[in-house]
């Protein structure tokens, strides 16, 4: 993630793939690019709390771990956990999806098949889906401000011809799927 | 509680039992779990795990930490205060904090295991539980 404060007065933080996070903060914007990616906002009003995660793969079975943190059920539990540490109520949840564009004619659907997951996940855990910019063929920017609910989703095809190069550390070993006796 | 059988029917099944909120996490253990050859049957947080664990005789429970009702914490300590102090208790969970860890340690846990899990480690810490 990266962080930097436009003349808005904002605060933006860049969400990577197989990232989430969740603020309270009014003045932070989470931001995300997705292509067949799929991101869930989560918000809940009571609490004022709001998160975003962003998923490659609805399941599968990666050999390696750093994969299956990429999937969405797993990008999922995180997220609510992470909302539920910090005082959101899980039947007050709200949410919001996004992304999930066919980038490529002829392979197979992956968009597709993260936003069936999402809806998917959404209806079995009873979470109210109030809103979704989904499918089509064009690459998104989603904004996102936590701390208030609000989300703006724009199509940003052209922009993502030439990403910027963002530099980051591979993802921690982790402590990802460890196993400890005691 | 719901049972699933393991359709490689192993000639001495064993059975887990599942704790989580997740109607997803669920149906991933379910899937690894009986690909393994374990019969699995589910509860939905630690009251319900409670209420069903007698007539599900498990040989093994996999708990996750944050879940309504009652939490992993909460139930390992109900289970291990009753008595059932020989059955396996792994923890399965987005946690790793180390102070997480020590309350489950103390609370009476076999073992941890961090989320997302990875079906080879998961599949020897129960062959190390159970066999």
């Amino acid at each position: 993630m990266s962080a930097l404060t436009a003349r808005d007065g904002l605060r933006r933080i860049t969400v990577a793939q197989g990232e989430t996070r969740v603020s309270d903060d009014v003045d932070v914007v989470l931001t995300t690019v997705l292509g067949s990616c799929v991101a869930a906002c989560f918000y809940d009003p009571v609490a004022r709390v709001g998160g975003i995660n962003h998923y490659l793969l609805a399941d599968g079975h990666a050999s390696d771990e750093a994969s299956m943190q990429r999937y969405g059920v797993y990008a999922m539990e995180v997220l609510i956990n992470a909302m539920l540490a910090m005082g959101a109520g899980r039947h007050r949840l709200k949410a919001r999806i996004f992304g999930g564009a066919t980038m490529r004619q002829g392979f197979r659907d992956i968009g597709g098949a993260n936003i069936a997951f999402a809806r998917t996940f959404l209806r079995n855990e009873r979470i109210a889906l109030v809103g979704e910019d989904v499918g089509g063929t064009g690459a998104r920017r989603v904004e996102f401000r936590p701390g208030v609910g609000v989300a703006r989703c724009r199509v940003v095809t052209e922009a993502l011809r030439a990403p910027p190069v963002v530099h980051r550390p591979p993802p921690p070993p982790a402590a990802v799927g460890d196993v400890e006796f005691f | 509680m719901t049972t699933f059988s393991s359709p490689r029917e192993p000639s001495v099944s064993k059975t887990i039992m599942t704790v989580d909120d997740s109607p997803s996490m669920r149906m991933l253990l379910r899937v690894a779990l009986t690909d393994l050859g374990y019969s699995v049957v589910e509860a939905e947080d630690g009251i319900h795990a409670l209420e069903t664990i007698e007539g599900a005789n498990p040989d093994l429970l996999i708990t996750d930490i944050n879940m309504p009702r009652m939490d992993g914490f909460g139930l390992i300590e109900e289970l291990r205060g009753q008595g059932c102090t020989s059955l396996p208790i792994l923890v399965l969970t987005t946690e790793s904090s180390d102070e997480k860890k020590q309350r489950a340690r103390d609370a009476g846990a076999t073992g941890w295991i961090v989320k997302p899990f990875h079906p080879e480690k998961l599949a020897a810490a129960i062959r190390r539980v159970l066999h």
